[in-house]
């Protein structure tokens, strides 16, 4: 960056900002509802655990890599917590049912580890490689279910969603906590910056005498853990612990991320355009069912989304050809 | 380049011997299975009683790790199991979505058996129906359909072959489990009401139930239906959505099914809001939801004597228990068993159809659980 910064430049800075504020006053106008405690509550509700998923792939996308292996990891290690919880008491306060919330970050970490090296050790694209470790989590977490639903009724756990301070639940407090957490990490970590490095230019990280293998699966297996907390609020949400409970994280978690503003090409953007594109998107979800319009527009309008922030986020001219 | 094209073709002779020796294995166990079937069955209409009725018997189906399609065939074995056959010895003619597989496999199966056996099955899509039940009749073996039919076949045209088709209508349990609810209410208010993927077959036939009740009730209005795909997150979301857009004006929700149900439910509880919630399909959770008072009702479609009632009918016309020609058109082509279930009738249903194993049918009773015939 050179110190000429343009308008266009801040312009595209604070797009995504714009963006979700023209989309609240334009809700607002259809439905006043729109814009109240009680909603804003509802929706945060609906965009925690997909916050988390996008805060975790954010680091991905970083380095230029892609990660869609959120789904199965979601899956599984709600599906492990689930169980160990149930296994261990199923009451939060009593007994050592706390363990189930350690073990399942620890289930996501080991899950994101092996997805990593499996990308790296067998140099297998990202996308490939994650895929279908997806596909794996998936299918251990309908075989472990064998299709059942695992229910928390536990109220200490619960409280999750249950508990309300100035009119949020609990878990909207957590997803606070974890963009604090991944923001230190992007800023103050020299993992963060690693990952910009590597997604900057790979070949001058590695000439530079950075250990890009390292940091691809250290980004991986933080991406787990991310996952795994995300899959503990999506439990916490529904009281449900099932093989479904990821589906459609990858869809929304990716949208968010582009939509935010950080490039699929890598070494730009970060966790604030994350927390941007999760609420745009959410936005867009709540704010169709409140405003009247037909749901099934709602795929049609993020997807459109999607299109323009890719062709406004990507310098065309620096790329001489697109596979 | 060159190895690893090597190592490639390599790993294809591998794979190819490997599936060549699999089809092997299994031409040979069902040889095996065959002779066994003609030493033992040789002019089966004489033996009439003992073990000795071993008819070779398929359930033709899509996929097992789909838990209806497995509830179903899980069905189709106990039948066999009462038969004192083993479970192994119903063959799985597994078609994975593919209407050519499920032809293809049942041709081969009235070839192994000679036409000497009794088939179950779903034809995958309505016009695969008429091939599979030709061929049936062809071969001289016995055939019992669900689901999937065209409206202008009938099992009556193809003399004794085709034994019967059973499918299930939604839209008139979707309007009882509307009635219920709409009773509940008192018969004033509104609701909203939370559907499935939209071109999907039962989402419209349950919509169309809910809109039935709704005319016999003019003080409540439908303030809004949508879509949620049959997904518990989904339904949630939609559900917030509506809480927002028409607040305390909603006093009761219709779901389309008993996922979708669960996250609406959710959603209510995080407001520490109460509602009276009908839904559909019959889970154990649900029946559970019921008998707590957290779903005012839900509606079971009872796959497993689907699958065993299918097999048996087959069975019984091929080894002459019953003539089907002789029976009224009302027990060739029906609509399955609904059961509809409340709160006061939660723990029996529970007790009789979801304590653990399946329940011991009576496989001979073929048509007193099902719900009058097809209308077009």
């Amino acid at each position: 960056m050179t110190s000429t910064v343009s308008s266009y430049d801040i312009l595209w800075k604070w797009s995504p900002a714009i963006v979700l504020a023209a989309l609240v006053a334009f809700f607002t106008i259809i439905n006043p509802n729109f814009l109240s405690l009680a909603n804003f509550a509802r929706m945060s509700i609906a965009a925690t655990p997909a916050l988390l998923v996008a805060l975790g792939v954010t680091f991905i996308i970083i380095m230029g890599s892609i990660d869609l292996s959120m789904e199965g990891i979601v899956s599984t290690t709600a599906v492990v917590f689930g169980w160990l919880f149930l296994a261990l008491g199923g009451r939060l306060a009593e007994g050592w049912a706390w363990v189930a919330l350690p073990a399942a970050i620890l289930t996501g970490a080991v899950f994101g580890y092996v997805n990593g090296l499996v990308h790296v050790k067998l140099s297998i694209p990202s996308f490939m490689s994650s895929l279908a470790m997806g596909f794996v989590g998936t299918g251990i977490a309908v075989l472990m279910t064998s299709g059942e639903r695992i229910r928390i009724e536990d109220d200490v756990f619960r409280a999750l969603l249950l508990e309300r301070f100035f009119g949020f639940p609990l878990m909207a407090y957590v997803g606070l906590a974890a963009v604090l957490l991944a923001w230190f990490i992007q800023r103050k970590t020299t993992l963060g910056r690693n990952f910009y490095a590597v997604g900057g230019g790979e070949h001058l990280a590695h000439a530079s005498g950075l250990n890009v293998r390292r940091v691809r699966v250290l980004g991986f297996t933080l991406a787990g853990m991310f996952y795994a907390a995300a899959a503990l609020l999506a439990v916490a949400r529904l009281g449900i612990a099932e093989a479904n409970t990821g589906s459609n994280y990858m869809f929304v978690s990716i949208t968010s991320v582009v939509v935010g503003g950080t490039t699929l090409l890598g070494g730009s953007g970060g966790v604030w355009n994350t927390v941007a594109g999760v609420l745009i998107v959410n936005v867009i979800s709540n704010g169709m069912v409140v405003a009247g319009l037909p749901r099934y527009l709602q795929d049609g309008v993020l997807g459109l989304l999607v299109i323009i922030a890719v062709v406004l986020s990507t310098d065309r001219k620096s790329i001489s050809f697109v596979k | 380049m060159e190895t690893e094209l090597e190592n490639e073709n390599a790993f294809i002779k591998t794979f190819i011997e490997q599936e060549v020796s699999n089809r092997r294995h299994f031409l040979l166990a069902s040889a095996a299975g065959l002779a066994g079937v003609a030493a033992l069955g040789m002019g089966f209409p004489a033996m009439a009683a003992g073990p000795a009725q071993r008819l070779p018997m398929a359930w033709s189906y899509r996929d097992r790790s789909n838990p209806y399609w497995n509830e179903v065939v899980s069905g189709g074995e106990a039948f066999v199991e009462s038969l004192g056959m083993k479970k192994g010895d119903l063959v799985h003619l597994i078609n994975n979505g593919s209407s050519e597989k499920s032809l293809a496999d049942i041709k081969a199966f009235l070839a192994k058996t000679g036409g000497k056996c009794a088939i179950a099955c779903d034809p995958n899509d309505a016009p695969n129906a008429r091939p599979v039940v030709e061929s049936v009749a062809k071969a001289g073996a016995f055939v019992s359909t669900i689901w999937n039919k065209t409206d202008d076949l009938h099992p009556w045209d193809f003399g004794d072959n085709w034994v019967s088709h059973m499918t299930w209508s939604d839209v008139e349990p979707a309007e009882k489990t509307a009635r219920i609810l709409l009773n509940a209410m008192g018969g004033k208010g509104a609701i909203v009401g939370i559907g499935g993927i939209p071109a999907n077959g039962p989402a419209i036939e349950r919509r169309k139930g809910l809109m039935k009740a709704l005319k016999d009730f003019p003080n409540v209005q439908l303030l809004d239906y949508q879509p949620a795909d049959w997904s518990t997150q989904k339904a949630n979301e939609v559900m917030q959505g509506f809480l927002t857009r028409f607040g305390d004006k909603i006093t009761g929700v219709f779901s389309a099914n008993d996922s979708m149900a669960y996250g609406i439910l959710e959603a209510l509880r995080a407001e520490g809001k109460k509602l009276p919630v009908v839904a559909y399909d019959g889970n154990p959770q649900a029946v559970d939801l019921v008998m707590k008072g957290e779903l005012l009702a839900t509606c079971f479609t009872n796959p497993p004597w689907a699958g065993g009632i299918s097999a048996a009918l087959a069975y019984h016309a091929a080894i002459g228990t019953f003539k089907p020609s002789k029976e009224p058109k009302a027990h060739r082509e029906f609509y399955g068993p609904t059961i509809l279930i409340t709160q006061k009738d939660a723990q029996a249903f529970k007790k009789k159809y979801q304590s653990g194993s399946i329940p011991k049918y009576d496989w001979t009773d073929f048509w007193s659980p099902t719900t009058g015939p097809i209308r077009a």
